[in-house]
């Protein structure tokens, strides 16, 4: 009886644990490190000529013409 | 019935795996420490699901995982060296038979472990580690921690879900990690995203760890109590009022006492006795013979070398006849004793390059994770307040496995090579961090120094 009861609560818990973590959306790519990434990235652009050259068109064009 | 149920759970583990191939990890892992095709009768024993969950979880990695930093570790590397050197001892040892099954399970347990690190690469797969570990765990302590209560225990007494003394299912093994994993499960309290702070998770911690402290009550397994020693003198280094902790531990310890059976006092009494018990004082005889044999065979005699070996010694043996105790020594022969102690398995099996990469291999972990809690202990963001605390909790789960290691044969003992991985794959990811955060400050740097020289050109 008790040995059902354990296995019940122990294999509920990690059911509902898993379940919980499928649905998690950093599982597979941490957002911390992303977001450290994507600010390098962001750095990297505003940097490079042609990261510039783009902000300047954009400039120009009266904000027609936006950086992505 | 029962194997129905179990199947279902990891037919459910394998279905949600498909969408998130990461499950099929801890998959393995539930399976490796719960072993359900030993708990079933039926079906689920004649199915191979180990294979079948490492097949999926390796499988899983290595076709649909992102793989985006995952690294290969000095510390994987020793451990990748310590099965090449166990593979080659095995081939030569004394017993080759013996030797042989043992390497079977040891190699699946290092190959596992060194892979783990590999697919850790997330602080949500680093939670579901530790989680699952601790949930699977906990599926047998809650079940001992319950009988012992309602006065099923004892020593050799108290059932568990499978009694054939293997893997964590051995009363000293479940006693060392349940204590050792307490720590985590406190970690997992605090700073858990899968199941949130919240008074209900509180509530079951408190149960689980009151649960976790009868299992060496239960099983009388006296290397238990040294390891709750060792935990209670671990806290002391997190204890802001460190004189109302050591009273509330003594108070605590102290009301405890009553409700402990007889027979436990009698055998905790021979911590400090070892003559009187077989068990203790053939011990520091294997040790001793230990020893010798690894002057002779530095290299050591393979695994189950220890079957050679052959005591004689007097012990004495107590008779109570009514009201008189008379002792007499009688003169016992001992043969082929477990070394009952994994620094002296090491020794004896692998030799001194074996020992020397064990304990290399623990040592590393526990200064890293020294130096992880220096390094993370202000941090006050969310996304980083957690580090520190993980790596104490695992610092402290390696410190309590090693002193209980000290007393039994458990160097491979699957649960603390997944907590190795654990403390590895947890310091990959802080360099990452790291490494990560020196990027950004030399992009940044170099952005606000072209926007100067930017803004002084315009200026002239």
């Amino acid at each position: 009886m008790i040995d059902y009861f354990a296995l019940a609560l122990g294999h509920g818990l990690m059911a509902i644990a898993l379940l919980r973590l499928v649905m998690k959306p950093g599982l597979d790519e941490d957002p911390l490190i992303a977001a450290i990434k994507d600010e390098t990235q962001e750095n990297r652009k505003a940097t490079s000529t042609a990261g510039r050259n783009a902000a300047r068109r954009d400039r120009d064009d009266g904000g027609d013409n936006p950086v992505s | 019935m029962m194997d129905l149920v179990l199947l279902a759970f990891i037919g459910y583990i394998l279905v949600l795996g498909l969408r998130r191939p990461f499950l099929w990890v801890l998959l393995y892992v539930y399976i490796d420490i719960l072993a359900p095709q030993r708990i079933g009768f039926s079906v689920i024993t004649s199915l191979p699901v180990s294979l079948i969950a490492f097949a999926a979880a390796f499988g899983g990695w290595l076709a649909l995982d992102r793989k985006e930093g995952a690294r290969f570790t000095f510390r994987q590397g020793l451990m990748a060296m310590l099965l090449l050197y166990c593979w080659w001892t095995t081939g030569h040892a004394d017993f080759p038979l013996e030797a042989a099954t043992k390497w079977d399970w040891v190699w699946k347990a290092l190959l596992f472990a060194i892979f783990l690190p590999l697919t850790l690469t997330t602080r949500a797969r680093i939670e579901g580690l530790a989680l699952l570990l601790v949930l699977s765990v906990a599926t047998i302590v809650i079940g001992t921690g319950l009988k012992t209560i309602l006065g099923g225990g004892g020593y050799e007494n108290l059932k568990f879900f499978v009694n054939d003394n293997s893997g964590i299912y051995e009363s000293s093994t479940l006693a060392t990690v349940a204590i050792g994993l307490v720590p985590l499960i406190w970690w997992l309290v605090r700073h858990g995203t899968i199941f949130r702070p919240h008074w209900l998770v509180t509530g079951f911690a408190i149960a689980l760890t009151f649960a976790c402290f009868l299992v060496p009550v239960g099983t009388e397994a006296r290397t238990g109590l040294l390891c709750i020693a060792a935990l209670a003198g671990l806290m002391l280094r997190y204890t802001k009022r460190r004189l109302l902790f050591i009273a509330g531990a003594g108070a605590l310890g102290l009301a405890a006492l009553p409700f402990l059976p007889q027979s436990y006092y009698q055998r905790m009494a021979t911590i400090a006795a070892p003559d009187g018990d077989e068990s203790a004082s053939t011990r520091v005889a294997v040790w001793e013979w230990t020893i010798g044999y690894a002057s002779k065979n530095p290299f050591g005699g393979g695994f189950d070398a220890y079957r050679s070996n052959r005591f004689e010694y007097t012990m004495p043996v107590k008779k109570t006849d009514g009201n008189t105790t008379s002792v007499e020594y009688r003169e016992v022969v001992d043969e082929a004793r477990a070394f009952h102690s994994s620094i002296f398995e090491m020794l004896g099996e692998q030799g001194w390059p074996g020992l020397i990469m064990w304990f290399a291999l623990h040592i590393i972990g526990l200064v890293q994770m020294e130096i992880l809690q220096r390094r993370w202990r202000n941090a006050e963001d969310e996304a980083e307040r957690w580090i520190a605390p993980l790596a104490a909790a695992l610092q402290m789960g390696a410190v309590i496995y090693l002193i209980g290691a000290t007393f039994q044969g458990i160097a491979y003992q699957p649960v603390i090579l997944m907590l190795v991985g654990l403390q590895t794959a947890l310091h990959t990811y802080c360099r990452r961090i790291d490494s990560a955060r020196g990027l950004l400050d030399r992009s940044t740097a170099r952005r606000q120094a072209i926007g100067t020289k930017l803004r002084g050109a315009v200026a002239a």
